[in-house]
């Protein structure tokens, strides 16, 4: 490189930029410590929210290094309202909250607390922190409704309102969103906490201007956007240029026939920025599962910037990765009134994942296959172990399995991608607090997707209701269809969805996404999450890799046969003895290889038939003849099959040798 | 020969010893190789090169990195967890967290125990302790009969809900106990009775598998030690900052998983108290990182999150100490922008630093630090020789000419960036619990603290900085001055103004037998025993606690609840006094006194430092080139006072005194260096 490219790029002295850009982080770190220590939300506490740092304009200084992915790249917009709405009237002491979808925010629970940081009569600043709320109102508790298509009755549509005004608590107005709750004395602890630690950002913004002068200050916080747009632009000169394309799918649209739902991705290239383009996806679907366009940025930002890990977010990311969402109306930019809480299940994780297969093929060394869906299972309503009978929510997520790599399995048991640090709940806390009795908590064999490089392991979870009234069960998820994928020749995981009763006279699926089904005492449910898909072709694993995966339970004997063709022998299992059968396992390895083409264009229907037969099990359905049925009923899914069997083509047919 | 106490604190690279002389109350140190392969060796030779006959000693405590080690390389004998059934995964599954947010190539470690040792049996105790399912007695015995082929030495028995009622815990191990005399059985009620199964679960895990380990390597060095005349007890320091014999050792392994990073936390706490301070926070900066650690109100402060790598958390009490990867070895460079970085990188030993002409070719702290003349050419009395020259390349080369700066203003860039990174470092933690920096002393010490410590203090505006007399072996002095400590714990929720005092009164009295009995069990006399209670509180609803000190009698309750509120609003700005306050655990800390050395203080002389031993020239950011005297540590006398610009070397450390600063050399020979404008 030559001098002049590698000249400064900071009008201040190279000594003073370095030092406010990290000090931006620390005020931004600090706020986020005090909101863990304070916060009342079990949400928040499991990591579920974010803080940062914006300009005057709005835009995003920094974020913070613990933030959860899905609120990257949200926090500016909701700043920006706030600015839109109250221009000429915001003063030194007040606070402003918001929550509004339609305004870039994510869905109703994530509540921003906005405070301006003034000098010398001037806004400099905004310290900012979003955290999800257990509840806000609604028609379901934890204000989940599955059904919704408005997003009235959804929650309480927080547009930007002002909460402290130059230093007086608005209590009247804080006692209105609270009251909107189902849990007010909680939605009051979390408003103070949360407000309160915007007031650390701004002591520290304060002690900085201080030191160094508010122009020096503004400066920085200028200058701080434009060296990370610098970064990713300087990283950009030595990737190739070009044009990329592919599809990931939400499971159904209910009011439509059977069917995978399009997300479309293209990526381009030019030298100059990260472009995206994601026109030709479907319309809104007719659940709860659409994202505003708010969230659609998020998932852009922060599936790109899994490929730019160290790079920290601000504006300057976002100047150089642009993107063209489309109109309004659709699943990824859907608009007033649709019902978009559940975007965090469907499209922003498809968007994430598509991006991560796009950028597989840009970053190879860094390439990883489809992760887990994020989901949530919510059980409310009365706990009848005491005389009370108080209200109990049972609001659960799991870990699951993400994609296997380049040259490495998938993490197993690990938070979904829409945040990495999102904590999964101790068990012991829950049955404290709920009449639930956890019936496992392991590790789901046989859920990651077979590969070369296998796809992390996902969870099974389940419970027993012990003293339970007037209580239903809700789930946010996806993927009972658009089954985790495999790349680079590797297979799918396992579907994602919710039994009831399973084992039971009374067993039904109730698939992956669901609102309000009754539930009583005696009840029990149960469901995995899904593994990662797998990366290359699972006839190149080495049976030595096969065969540890078995002695530690985390692949069966059987399926070690069916996918990865590798027979192993049970020798005496007590003592780990299980041995590769060498001569078995070429013999069918080759079976395998002469056939998989095959078994990819059986006929659907005979295969759905034997599935209900039991003849073959619901892995050999979908991994080997890529048929996509109602796990429940056996039920064959006609459109969607054609489509899951298109997707595998591209993804796990082509590669195999 | 007089009496003699003697501390070893095993690092990476060295073993120091510190022998403190109980005549002369005088302290001499001695530094030998560490021997990672068996580290007693290392131990042994420090007392042979020591010069120390083990039965003139009074007191030998050591600080050991042998559980730290065999945690991260997971280098363990055949261990086994049984568990409830359904829940054999609970260790591996965490709370699925990653550390490394973004990077989906760098994931969190493994179990300590692999999935293909870890048995499940029948059993089920509900959240209020009430058996839902028996403990099916048949199947025990046949995972018991499992283990014993499978050759298992050590085992963990954590189930469900055990806090609540340990009933299944106690007689599986009985069972095991039965079927294989010779193993080691931990249950997780037993070394830590808290609610939350993977914390509770991962610590008796971690237990289990240090256990064969940690207590065969100190009862060998115990049998040592007394074969060669030492008649007292091997105290061991544990992460809570206290010290444990190998009797408890046995019985508690895990609780020496952090033992050396307490040891210089606590000699930062003695240090503070001696020049008396309240207040001070420590900056222990070596070759690659540095450890910050915050004395307030004459207390560290303690942790209970603590774990030796992200994601197998350690639920004891731990002196919070927080590591940055800051120091002499941490590599500035440009970054891909164009922008000037410091560290976390760092040349380590290998290459090391480039004036090391040891294969460095990048330039680090300590090349940024030679070229300013704040560092000289010779270090430890001569033995090493370091190139300025090449260091100067390599910082006109990576930092000079990219950024079109001069090689002085260069190098001085590098050290003010490292500077201001340690700054934010001490903001984190001194500003995150509430409390103004302004108000503390800063300890610096290490081998590279005392040439940063006046900068950085400056940077926070702290008025004055301490650099004790031996920087480089400052942590071994703190394995002398610690007690014999037990932390107990105990869940109570319950809101507090329903808080039935009898039962509180009671729940405490179990907590203090138990302790005594520990206590008793080390040999510690019933006049040195000292037992402390705490409770821990929170708002109704919210998720975490604070801990607060808890009398006895009436209204001690009222006054912990007074506690609370005062000190959550010191925390985080905020308190609500009258809001329903919960209880979630109890605390008592069993303490048992041990003789701390009582230094004599120096005779204070009025006058100069003497003459200096050289004059150059050296760079300092507000002031340019500057001619410079340079002085022996060793001969400069308690009382003398001077003013910077001075530079004061010793066989351990470098000490910056900058321009527009005073020193003195108090009666504890500690360098005290007042900052000028701060001050005003």
């Amino acid at each position: 490189m030559t001098k002049a490219a590698n000249a400064p790029i900071t009008t201040l002295d190279p000594v003073t930029f370095e030092v406010l850009k990290n000090a931006f982080a620390t005020s931004v770190d600090l706020m986020s410590e005090q909101i863990l220590r304070t916060c009342y939300s079990f949400v928040i506490y499991s990591r579920d929210f974010s803080s940062a740092l914006c300009d005057a304009e709005g835009n995003t200084v920094m974020q913070g290094s613990g933030d959860i992915a899905v609120h990257v790249g949200t926090l500016h917009f909701q700043c920006k309202a706030v600015l839109e709405q109250f221009e000429g009237d915001i003063h030194p002491g007040d606070v402003f909250a918001i929550n509004d979808p339609y305004r870039g925010g994510t869905h109703f629970n994530d509540v921003s607390f906005i405070r301006p940081v003034f000098s010398e009569g001037e806004i400099v600043a905004f310290a900012q922190n979003k955290g999800h709320w257990a509840d806000i109102g609604g028609s379901v508790p934890g204000s989940f409704d599955v059904n919704a298509k408005e997003h009235f009755g959804e929650g309480l549509r927080i547009t930007p309102v002002r909460i402290w005004s130059k230093g007086v608590f608005l209590a009247d107005v804080a006692q209105l969103l609270t009251s909107n709750t189902r849990a007010p004395e909680q939605a009051m602890g979390d408003l103070h906490a949360q407000s309160e630690a915007t007031a650390v950002c701004e002591r520290e913004i304060l002690r900085l201007i201080d030191r160094y002068g508010t122009e020096t200050v503004k400066t920085a916080l200028r200058e701080t956007q434009d060296y990370v747009e610098r970064t990713v632009r300087r990283r950009l000169e030595s990737l190739p240029r070009g044009t990329w394309e592919t599809a990931d799918y939400i499971d159904v649209d209910p009011g439509k026939t059977e069917g995978l739902v399009p997300i479309k991705i293209k990526l381009t290239m030019d030298g100059e920025g990260i472009h995206y383009d994601l026109v030709g996806s479907a319309p809104v679907v007719e659940t709860f599962l659409n994202s505003g366009y708010g969230t659609t940025f998020s998932a852009i930002y922060a599936g790109t910037k899994t490929f730019f890990p160290d790079v920290p977010l601000n504006s300057g990311f976002y100047r150089a990765v642009t993107a063209d969402i489309g109109p309004e109306g659709t699943v990824v930019n859907a608009g007033w009134p649709y019902a978009v809480t559940g975007f965090c299940a469907g499209p922003y994780e498809k968007v994430m994942n598509g991006i991560f297969e796009i950028w597989s093929q840009i970053m190879p060394e860094r390439a990883m296959a489809c992760a887990f869906n994020l989901e949530y299972l919510l059980v409310g309503g009365r706990d009848a172990r005491g005389d009370s009978k108080p209200y109990f929510m049972w609001y659960d997520w799991m870990a699951g399995g993400w994609g296997g790599r380049a040259s490495k399995d998938g993490s197993s048991a690990t938070a979904p991608v829409f945040g990495a640090g999102l904590a999964v709940q101790p068990l012991e806390g829950q049955e404290l607090l709920s009449p639930v009795l956890t019936s496992m908590h392991a590790i789901a064999v046989d859920s990651g997707g077979p590969g070369r490089f296998r796809g992390g392991l996902g969870i099974e979870k389940g419970g027993t209701l012990t003293d339970a009234e007037s209580t239903v069960m809700s789930y946010c998820c996806d993927r009972a269809r658009s089954i985790t994928f495999g790349i680079e020749g590797g297979l799918p995981s396992i579907p994602h969805g919710v039994w009831l009763n399973r084992g039971t006279e009374n067993e039904q699926f109730l698939g992956s996404n669901f609102s309000s089904v009754p539930v009583q005492s005696g009840d029990s449910f149960i469901r995995p999450s899904a593994g990662g898909g797998g990366f290359g072709d699972p006839l190149h694993r080495t049976p030595e890799e096969v065969l540890e995966d078995v002695i530690d339970g985390y692949v069966s004997v059987k399926r070690a046969a069916e996918d990865y063709g590798v027979v192993i022998e049970e020798v005496d299992a007590e003592i780990d003895d299980f041995r590769i059968d060498f001569n078995a396992t070429t013999e069918k390895r080759a079976w395998i290889a002469a056939n998989r083409q095959n078994w990819l264009e059986e006929d659907p229907a005979a295969i759905a038939e034997a599935y209900k037969r039991k003849e073959i099990d619901m892995l050999d359905v979908i991994r080997r003849h890529g048929v996509i049925l109602d796990w429940g009923t056996g039920e064959l899914f006609e459109n969607t099959t054609k489509q899951y069997r298109e997707l595998m083509s591209r993804r796990s047919a082509q590669h195999w040798g | 020969m007089s009496k003699v106490r003697v501390a070893v604190d095993v690092g990476g690279t060295f073993t120091d010893v510190c022998i403190f002389d109980e005549d002369s109350k005088t302290m001499r140190v001695t530094k030998v190789p560490s021997t990672p392969h068996d580290p007693m060796i290392a131990v042994m030779n420090g007392v042979e090169r020591g010069e120390i006959d083990l039965k003139d000693v009074t007191l030998f405590s050591h600080g050991t990195t042998v559980a730290t080690n065999a945690l991260i390389t997971r280098n363990f004998p055949a261990a086994a967890l049984v568990t409830t059934k359904g829940f054999r995964d609970v260790i591996e599954i965490r709370d699925g967290t990653k550390d490394d947010l973004w990077d989906a190539y760098n994931d969190v470690s493994g179990p300590y125990i692999r999935r293909r040792d870890r048995f499940e049996v029948t059993e089920r105790i509900d959240f209020s302790g009430r058996t839902v399912t028996p403990l099916d007695e048949e199947e025990a015995r046949q995972v018991a009969a499992l283990l014993k082929r499978r050759g298992v030495k050590t085992i963990a028995v954590c189930f469900l809900n055990s806090y609540a009622n340990a009933a299944h815990e106690t007689r599986m191990r009985e069972i095991l106990e039965e079927e294989i005399p010779d193993a080691t059985v931990s249950t997780s009620a037993e070394i830590l009775p808290e609610i939350f199964e993977y914390d509770r679960f991962n610590t008796a895990v971690a237990n289990a598998v240090l256990a064969p380990l940690v207590s065969g390597y100190v009862n060998r060095l115990a049998d040592e030690l007394k074969s060669g005349g030492y008649a007292g007890d091997l105290l061991l320091l544990h992460s809570g900052g206290g010290s444990m014999t190998p009797r408890m050792v046995e019985k508690y392994p895990v609780r020496l998983a952090a033992s050396g990073i307490a040891a210089g936390a606590i000699s930062a706490k003695h240090i503070a108290q001696q020049c008396g301070y309240e207040n001070a926070v420590s900056l222990d900066m070596g070759g690659t990182s540095t450890d910050i650690a915050l004395v307030a109100g004459g207390e560290l402060r303690v942790t209970k999150e603590w774990q030796v790598e992200y994601g197998h958390p350690i639920i004891f009490p731990s002196i919070e100490v927080l590591t940055i990867g800051a120091g002499g070895g941490s590599l500035a460079h440009i970054d891909i922008a164009g922008s000037l970085r410091n560290g976390p990188q760092s040349a380590g030993a290998d290459p090391g630093p480039v004036c090391y002409n040891t294969g460095g070719t990048e330039p680090t702290n300590t090349d940024a630090n030679v070229v300013l003349g704040r560092l000289g050419t010779s270090l430890a009395g001569g033995v090493k020789q370091l190139d300025k020259a090449l260091s100067e390349e390599a910082i006109k080369r990576v930092i000079a000419d990219p950024l079109n700066l001069g090689l002085a203003e260069a190098a001085q860039a590098i050290v003010s960036v490292a500077n201001a990174n340690m700054a934010d470092a001490v903001r984190l933690v001194s500003i995150r619990r509430g409390y103004d920096p302004r108000d503390f002393a800063l300890l610096a010490f290490g081998g590279a603290g005392a040439l940063h410590g006046a900068d950085v203090a400056r940077e926070l505006s702290i008025p004055t900085v301490i650099v004790p007399p031996n920087p480089g072996v400052t942590s071994a002095m703190g394995c002398l001055l610690v007690d014999v400590r037990h932390d107990l714990s105990q869940m109570y929720t319950g809101l507090a103004s329903a808080a039935d005092a009898e039962d509180l009164e009671a729940k405490f009295t179990a907590l203090e037998t138990e302790a005594s009995a520990r206590l008793r069990h080390e040999g510690v006399s019933d006049e040195n025993a000292l037992l402390q209670r705490q409770v821990s509180m929170r708002y109704l609803g919210q998720w975490r606690s604070l801990t607060v000190p808890m009398g006895t009698g009436a209204g001690a309750l009222e006054q912990a609840i007074q506690t609370f509120h005062e000190q959550h609003e010191r925390e985080f700005a905020f308190s609500q006094v009258g809001a329903p306050v919960e209880i979630y655990q109890l605390h008592l800390a069993a303490i048992g006194k041990t003789p701390k050395p009582s230094f004599r203080p120096a005779e204070r002389s009025v006058g100069g430092p003497g003459e200096p031993s050289e004059v150059r020239k050296v760079y300092f950011g507000e002031t340019g080139w500057v001619e410079t005297p340079v002085y022996d540590r060793d001969s400069i006398p308690a009382g003398a006072k001077f003013s910077g610009p001075a530079i004061i070397n010793q066989l351990d450390s470098t000490t910056v005194v900058p321009p527009n600063t005073h020193a003195e050399i108090d009666e504890w020979m500690n360098i005290r260096i007042h900052i000028e404008e701060v001050a005003k």
